[in-house]
């Protein structure tokens, strides 16, 4: 390997990206759009949902119970109703997302010690909300029960409410939050977004650095030159992994800066295993880039291959502690899970090298493969 | 195109969803008694997998930062002594990793669960103790319906915005290339001298990829979606009529596109540019009540936004025209637009 040659070629792809400045500009404005525009719009937050009472009771329990739902942040507030057919219209036009039904006779069956039975109507059009809107319900419902009960028990026995509760309600779970305290989607969307990004930018940028030349024509300058396989691929790609990696940069620094997500452990760990995964993503392009014949199929396959796989079997949606099966497989088989442990690790979790390691060593090992592969595809001759 | 439409589809449709499933927890028995065992019992599938225990706070944090398993159940040493006594509450400790929010807040919130019911019945239990009829004490219990998606599957929802994505994605994508490679091979010329005005040209390009796009449609609708269990509550023929105008109407955008590049390398970056937001803004994967207030005039110029209005009224609320009219008109108008520009911009092109 000849370093002036890779370095003669790394130049002049360079001078080619740099040429169409529409495109160079891209290369560095489409990470950015693109965090930013998923970080406002992929929250994960369940608040402010919109919700409608029904309320048949019309007694100070039944405000007594609305109430509970109306002062809570996570549900905003849209008026009582008076007919179920008003309730269906809204739901069916998405205006509301959470209809509660107060039956009548509701403070009697309280009164008198029976159960009361409450209905709540969820859109499920948004399956992951629904089921948190169907716990927060639950909950409040609950907590209202015992609350009733409570009461009740305080009052036949002759006893303080709190000695009451202690009764109904003798065990309860504490529970604590580690790595994201607050709850706020941002902070964990933010880093597993630079992922994402990361994933597809670097490999669209080389998907092209190949096939581009074979359009043109002018590989045959390359079969026909002295530059050798490895030469040539090593610096078609130094270009796109620069870009991509000051793009990795940027991101982190959205992420953390103007998103304010934080950022706990080391930063030099963390530097090293992106520029891992940005030269791993730039080689899947890169392999891409060397079998495809067209830049139109060099596109498609680079933008829309690599990025199902990041979204599902990343870690980003799921947990991979909860995945089983074929899907515990798939997570393992694609490089994103691998960052996106690092990503998280770094930022929210604040541990370092000690237990991340072997996913930078995994990138590493993917990378080699991939260009491996790509060395091996790649001839310096056309197929017939 | 057939990965898109089939593969792709197939994939978000059997993959993962956003369901809490098997959420791995180790447990610290610190007490060792029966009352521990059976909380402890309760804690099962669907939503729950004990993978081990862990012997102290020290070694369960580890395991959560290395990422082996996502909670900690903590119990505390005097835990049945205390509620054999009966003087406290006791406070049983559930440490969850919320690195991923959704999942951290549901995990909480069916712990919480099962402690309240197991709570429950020691209540009944101490009430009875206590000369309490049960009969006698009120209770408020809450009946969930949850419709348009009743089991809550989470892979038609990813099955349908799947499709939705991928064909925003070929719809913007196709008539770019198809109009920058003519330019690219040099063959705009033949169409220059050849009797067609600039904009029989477009909607020539546009129809032929509107006909791919609805064949593709039908190829997700009828093969992937069908089979895996999605309704089809509405008309068939609104369904993929509106499906029509929707990729006519955003073909118009992409010929704007491929008017403006000078290469396919900037097409392709054009085109994520602008059907990425499009589809990030539209409530196609994020409620749009969720999105911050600014978003909003956003989602109205967004011509997936109208077209959703359609695809999950009609495939999931059987919604007819009646409903959905103003979306259609919506969706007219932003397609009028689009090919306005795409008009324009070729003109001044090609003069």
């Amino acid at each position: 390997m000849n370093l002036h040659r890779v370095a003669v070629v790394a130049g002049k792809e360079w001078r080619e990206i740099a040429r169409d400045r529409v495109f160079l500009a891209l290369a560095f404005a489409l990470p950015v759009m693109w965090i930013l525009v998923f970080g406002y719009t992929m929250t994960f937050d369940v608040q402010n949902v919109p919700f409608v009472v029904l309320d048949f009771d019309h007694s100070a329990r039944s405000r007594d119970f609305a109430y509970r739902f109306i002062s809570s942040r996570y549900f905003d507030f849209r008026g009582y109703l008076t007919n179920e057919h008003e309730a269906d219209r809204l739901l069916a036009a998405a205006k509301v997302r959470l209809v509660i039904t107060i039956p009548q006779h509701f403070e009697r069956d309280i009164a008198s010690g029976h159960t009361a039975q409450i209905a709540t109507l969820i859109d499920g059009t948004f399956p992951s909300r629904a089921q948190t809107i169907q716990a927060y319900a639950d909950s409040i419902s609950r907590n209202y029960s015992v609350g009733v009960r409570t009461e009740r028990v305080a009052g036949e026995l002759g006893v303080p409410y709190e000695r009451a509760l202690v009764l109904m309600q003798p065990v309860h779970l504490e529970i604590r939050y580690l790595y994201n305290q607050a709850l706020r989607s941002i902070w964990s969307v933010a880093p597993s977004l630079v992922m994402l990004t990361l994933m597809f930018v670097p490999s669209l940028l080389t998907a092209l650095v190949v096939v581009r030349e074979k359009e043109n024509g002018s590989i045959y300058n390359i079969y026909s030159s002295t530059v050798t396989r490895g030469e040539f691929l090593l610096g078609k790609m130094i270009p796109s992994v620069a870009i991509s990696y000051v793009d990795a940069l940027v991101l982190t620094a959205i992420a953390v800066y103007y998103f304010g997500a934080p950022f706990k452990a080391d930063l030099g760990f963390y530097l090293v295993g992106a520029l891992l995964y940005v030269v791993c993503t730039a080689s899947i392009g890169l392999l891409v880039s060397t079998v495809v014949r067209s830049q139109n199929a060099a596109l498609m396959i680079a933008s829309i291959v690599g990025i199902v796989p990041a979204i599902q079997f990343s870690g980003m949606i799921n947990p991979i502690a909860t995945l089983e099966g074929s899907a515990w497989v798939q997570a393992h088989l694609f490089p994103a899970m691998y960052f996106e442990n690092i990503v998280l690790g770094s930022f929210l979790k604040g541990v370092s090298g000690r237990y991340l390691w072997i996913n930078a060593l995994i990138l590493g090992g993917y990378t080699a493969v991939l260009i491996w592969v790509s060395y091996y595809v790649f001839r310096k001759r056309q197929k017939r | 195109m057939a990965y898109c439409f089939i593969g792709a589809v197939y994939i978000s449709g059997t993959g993962v969803t956003q369901d809490l499933r098997n959420a791995s927890v180790l447990v610290h028995d610190g007490d060792v008694s029966a009352e521990s065992r059976n909380l402890i019992y309760l804690f099962r599938q669907p939503y729950f997998n004990r993978i081990g225990t862990f012997s102290g706070q020290h070694e369960g944090l580890t395991r959560l930062d290395d990422g082996a398993s996502m909670l900690l159940l903590d119990i505390p040493e005097d835990f049945s002594q205390t509620l054999r006594r009966g003087a406290r509450p006791v406070a049983v400790q559930m440490l969850v990793d919320t690195s991923n929010v959704t999942m951290g807040y549901l995990a909480s919130a069916y712990g919480q669960r099962i402690v309240d019911t197991y709570a429950q019945n020691l209540a009944q239990q101490a009430a009875r103790r206590a000369g309490l009829d049960l009969r006698t004490l009120p209770s408020v219990e809450n009946a969930t319906r949850v419709w348009y998606n009743p089991n809550l599957n989470g892979h038609w929802f990813n099955a349908i915005g799947e499709w939705l994505t991928m064909m925003t994605v070929l719809a913007v994508l196709l008539p770019a290339t198809a109009l920058v490679r003519e330019r690219e091979r040099g063959t705009v010329e033949q169409l220059l001298v050849a009797p067609l005005s600039s904009m029989q040209i477009m909607v020539s390009k546009a129809l032929a990829m509107t006909l791919v796009n609805v064949a593709g449609t039908a190829l997700s609708v009828y093969a992937v979606m069908l089979p895996l269990g999605v309704p089809f509550a509405g008309s068939p023929w609104l369904f993929f009529a509106t499906t029509a105008l929707y990729v006519f109407s955003i073909a118009g955008l992409g010929l704007a596109i491929g008017a403006f590049a000078r290469s396919s390398a900037e097409v392709g970056m054009l085109v994520i540019l602008i059907a990425v937001p499009m589809t990030a803004l539209s409530g196609t994967w994020t409620a749009p009540e969720a999105m911050p207030g600014w978003t909003r005039w956003g989602l109205q110029i967004s011509p997936l936004y109208h077209f959703i209005e359609c695809a999950y009224g009609i495939l999931l609320r059987g919604a007819g025209p009646g409903v959905l009219w103003q979306s259609i008109l919506m969706l007219s108008l932003l397609g009028a637009v689009a090919f306005a520009l795409a008009w324009l911009q070729l003109r001044r092109k090609l003069s």
